[in-house]
């Protein structure tokens, strides 16, 4: 019998700590921008006021138990280079606001940066240090255990959305590819494959995309979209 | 519902098949978008049992490739197989089989302690390796076939290629229990295995694989590896017949020599048309009859509604379970791929 080998650890080594400076980074700023999305939207969807809030409030309680993660380790996050990653996406996400396309802001936070987030979070859970594997599990079990307001949304107005979320899913699905391009190494220190976060991130938007009324055919080409060009 | 977990044979036909199938995202893209692609359910299958009963099923593309082995993509290649399974599970599918490398990987790789799969917990007995049925259709065909070519099974020596692994060594054990077969030669890597195989069965003879090919009457080759093996006819006995049952095939079946005559082995056909579409991607000679017998036994698990992992762990595989399986296998319809019939008046000429 084999076994597959996982790689040993270093915690505390300076190799370790410097690429968590930047990994650490943009989970925090990735759960500051889906705090900050989620109250944004409600310009967008007044009637859902108050459960958007409440998962604004999940996020930023997500968001303090990474800040924790880092503090554990003596590491603080590079929170510029987190900024400047998820800048693009963004941008996006304030211009399709301030044209009040709520399709692509729905597209962009409840299906991008939610699967973005919970696929790196399921490849880094076997790796991670006993304090963050702690966190990070907690907060994998409430992404799945509450219910994705983005996709029931969507799910529900499938008919009329589909054609945006098409589009939508052009314009920035290629910016997901590249956020990952720029964070392979750091992550491969941390102990994650650049393979398996594409796949599990396919996977859940996949299933995302399959839940709001897509078939398998037009959930493999969207999932893989300008994946090529990466 | 039933279920198969199935994979392509190699990075070409991976691309062919995406473009066949009209997924330019999937067919421009090399190995390293392979072991990143997610499992997918990419066909619905509907079977007829002779009975009457009808039955249906998902085909699950694991997006594994062979090469994954060959380059030393293991950690790949262990996760197409458990988010397979996963997805499998996640579409309700009751019973289904691990198709090709699928099952060896989970064995190999000991996969049996990663039961959880993100929000999925495995359960193990929704899943059939398809390892019990494949052993009994290839003695059926070791059976069979001897007699379409007028051998008699009493002075043939048969050689198992891959004695010790799960199908060879249920192979062995039918073949020593219900067969008068003359001689038993043993061909495997792991000795100790063997010697084991061979304490077991009360005879055998342990051999290595050169010498078994030039010695037997009857080869059945049930060795999986990742790359095919090339197989000189030149030293063999003449005749001899060849049961191709491993996963590539490595004999050819276009052999020209008259008296060489090879069977792909663990090969089933239905008595009735079964409609998918992915099996003509698999280069099945009728591929709405034909399929792999690992496959067909989740089908069986399906009309019986045995609802258990039937074939699981290595060397579980018994003479009795194999006749339960068999039972069920010709009462739905199910017979041993066979020698064509221009196969067989060429090998008698």
């Amino acid at each position: 019998m084999q076994d597959v080998a996982t790689p040993t650890l270093d915690y505390t080594s300076e190799t370790y700590k410097d690429a968590y400076s930047r990994i650490n980074a943009i989970v925090i700023e990735g759960e500051q921008e889906a705090q900050n999305n989620y109250l944004d939207l409600i310009k967008l969807l007044p009637d859902s006021k108050d459960e958007l809030t409440r998962l604004s409030k999940m996020e930023a309680r997500h968001k303090k138990g990474f800040q924790a993660c880092g503090k554990n380790l003596n590491v603080t996050p590079d929170m510029e280079f987190g900024k400047a990653f998820f800048a693009e996406l963004d941008q996006n996400f304030q211009n399709a606001l301030a044209e009040g396309k709520v399709v692509t802001c729905l597209l962009i936070q409840s299906l991008i940066i939610e699967c973005f987030a919970i696929s790196a979070y399921n490849i880094y859970i076997p790796v991670a240090d006993p304090f963050a594997k702690k966190i990070t599990e907690g907060v994998v079990k409430d992404e799945y255990t509450h219910l994705n307001y983005g996709e029931e949304w969507l799910k529900v107005n499938f008919d009329s959305v589909k054609e945006e979320l098409e589009q939508a899913n052009r314009e920035n699905l290629p910016l997901v590819w590249k956020m990952l391009n720029q964070v392979t190494e750091d992550a491969k220190v941390l102990g994650m494959e650049k393979d398996a976060l594409v796949e599990d991130f396919m996977i859940a938007y996949g299933e995302a995309l399959g839940n709001i009324g897509f078939s398998t055919r037009e959930i493999m080409r969207m999932s893989a979209y300008g994946l090529r060009e990466s | 519902m039933f279920g198969l977990i199935g994979h392509l044979t190699s990075l070409e036909h991976a691309q062919n098949v995406a473009q066949q199938l009209g997924y330019p995202e999937y067919h421009e893209q090399g190995l390293d978008f392979w072991c990143a692609a997610p499992p997918q359910i990419v066909d619905d299958i509907t079977v007829t049992s002779i009975t009457g009963e009808t039955i249906h099923g998902k085909y699950v593309e694991s997006c594994f490739l062979p090469e994954m082995l060959t380059q030393r993509r293991i950690k790949a290649a262990v996760r197409k197989i458990l988010n397979a399974m996963a997805h499998a599970q996640k579409a309700n599918i009751d019973i289904t089989a691990l198709g090709g490398f699928s099952s060896i990987i989970f064995e190999n790789f000991n996969l049996e302690k990663n039961r959880q799969v993100r929000n999925v917990e495995l359960d193990f007995r929704r899943f059939t390796t398809g390892n019990t049925h494949t052993a009994y259709i290839i003695c059926r065909q070791v059976e069979l076939a001897t007699q379409q070519l007028g051998l008699d099974l009493s002075q043939a020596t048969v050689a198992v290629c891959g004695a010790t692994g799960d199908i060879g060594s249920g192979v062995c054990r039918w073949l020593n229990a219900k067969t008068p077969v003359q001689d038993l030669l043993l061909v495997a890597r792991n000795q100790e295995r063997l010697e084991n195989l061979k304490q077991e069965l009360g005879r055998g003879k342990i051999f290595s694989m050169e010498n078994a090919l030039t010695e037997a009457d009857i080869i059945v080759w049930v060795a999986s590896l990742p790359k095919g093996v090339e197989i000189n006819p030149e030293k063999m006995k003449r005749p001899c017949l060849i049961i191709d049952g491993g996963y590539p095939k490595n004999f050819d079946t276009r052999i020209q020599e008259p008296e060489i005559s090879v069977l792909q082995g663990g090969i089933v056909e239905h008595a009735l048309d079964i409609e998918w579409t992915i099996m003509e991607m698999v280069n099945m000679d009728a591929p709405n009859r034909q399929l792999f017998a690992c496959f067909a036994e989740s089908m069986l698990l399906e009309f019986e509604k045995w609802y258990t992992n039937f074939s699981w762990g290595r060397n579980q595989i018994t003479v009795a379970k194999m006749e339960q399986i068999g039972e069920v296998s010709q009462k739905h319809g199910f017979e041993p791929l066979l020698l064509a019939e221009e196969r067989v008046s060429a090998h008698q000429a």
